[in-house]
């Protein structure tokens, strides 16, 4: 994995790894991705949790953003935005769509996730997981405003 | 908030800031932009902006407060540091911006290309200031987090983008998520 964050005192690489911003996954603050059709058009949506897979793959449920699942048909690359609830650090993720899974101990951790936010905002029936799809993160990178300090926590 | 045909309504705004566009429901000007939309973009809300460079690789970034322009024309303020964006938007790019209610979850995306990117002018920065202002307060009740913490998204500068918007959808979450509400389909 390429991992592209830098010290933004020093430029110097930065190894950051997705354990690193584990609780960026927790899905307590709302995530956003941004894809693109095949024709240059951009899309962006709110994602409710990005989970983290392994240290270069994460899974991000298909319940029913289709104009994102019909862009990544077309061109398999995305950009997700993901905060840490505890500092609001935001990182920005260069994903490669790998694969989808409809059933097995992917889905079905991302099924229960989903059924949960259902219950929690009342909206069982709207929320169904159609599929889990996993992602190669190609880049992670600190996004944080310049102004501020190094990561908090 | 989602009633169809009601005029937009304004509270008197700072006076360093322009006359405002005031749209109205059903008028020939109000095909893109219809007032419930313009409300939310103006407000104190979740702002993200989308663009996709040279090589289709999409970038997402947020935007931080909005001045609708016209019935077609919106004022994006982005962060001055966020690079990939503002050079994949640099000469007309397409760019989306997607506008989200806080509580509601109601959200609307905008589509369109990007028509000029400048310094950003004095109005805009009260516009900045007020934004980040309401969303402090927002997200910290809503997330019970201190503002100082929260502040740490925002940008030490910004820099605004005038957008030509060509498409609206319905982007508030659910099965009807994507459908467009704007331009009308005439039959």
């Amino acid at each position: 994995m390429r991992r592209a964050g830098r010290d933004l005192m020093t430029d110097a690489p930065n190894p950051l790894r997705l354990s690193d911003i584990a609780r960026c996954f927790e899905g307590m603050v709302p995530a956003d991705i941004a894809t693109a059709s095949a024709d240059g058009v951009p899309n962006v949506t709110h994602l409710s949790r990005v989970h983290m897979l392994d240290d270069e793959r994460v899974v991000l449920s298909n319940q029913f953003f289709s104009k994102t699942v019909r862009n990544l048909a077309e061109n398999p690359r995305a950009c997700v935005i993901v905060i840490d609830p505890v500092t609001y650090d935001s990182f920005r993720l260069m994903l490669q769509y790998e694969r989808t899974e409809r059933r097995g101990p992917i889905f079905e951790r991302l099924r229960r996730d989903v059924d949960a936010i259902a219950a929690l905002t009342g909206m069982e029936g709207v929320f169904k997981l159609r599929s889990a799809d996993v992602y190669r993160v190609l880049e992670l990178e600190l996004v944080r405003a310049k102004v501020h300090d190094e990561p908090a926590g | 908030m989602r009633e169809a045909g009601r005029a937009r309504s304004y509270e008197p705004r700072e006076r360093t800031l322009r006359i405002p566009y005031l749209p109205v429901a059903g008028s020939p000007e109000s095909s893109l932009i219809e007032p419930e939309v313009a409300e939310l973009l103006e407000s104190p809300c979740s702002l993200l902006v989308a663009s996709v460079d040279a090589d289709g690789l999409p970038d997402a970034v947020r935007g931080w407060a909005v001045d609708v322009l016209g019935p077609d024309r919106v004022r994006v303020l982005l962060a001055a540091d966020a690079d990939r964006t503002l050079a994949n938007l640099a000469d007309g790019g397409r760019m989306a911006l997607t506008t989200t209610h806080f509580i509601t979850a109601v959200s609307w995306q905008l589509k369109g290309v990007a028509a000029s990117i400048e310094e950003a002018s004095p109005a805009d920065r009260i516009r900045f200031d007020a934004y980040c202002s309401g969303c402090l307060q927002i997200i910290s009740l809503a997330q019970d987090m201190p503002e100082a913490v929260i502040a740490r998204l925002i940008p030490a500068g910004v820099v605004a983008c005038e957008m030509v918007v060509e498409q609206v959808f319905d982007q508030t979450p659910g099965p009807g998520a994507g459908a467009c509400v704007a331009p009308v389909a005439t039959s």
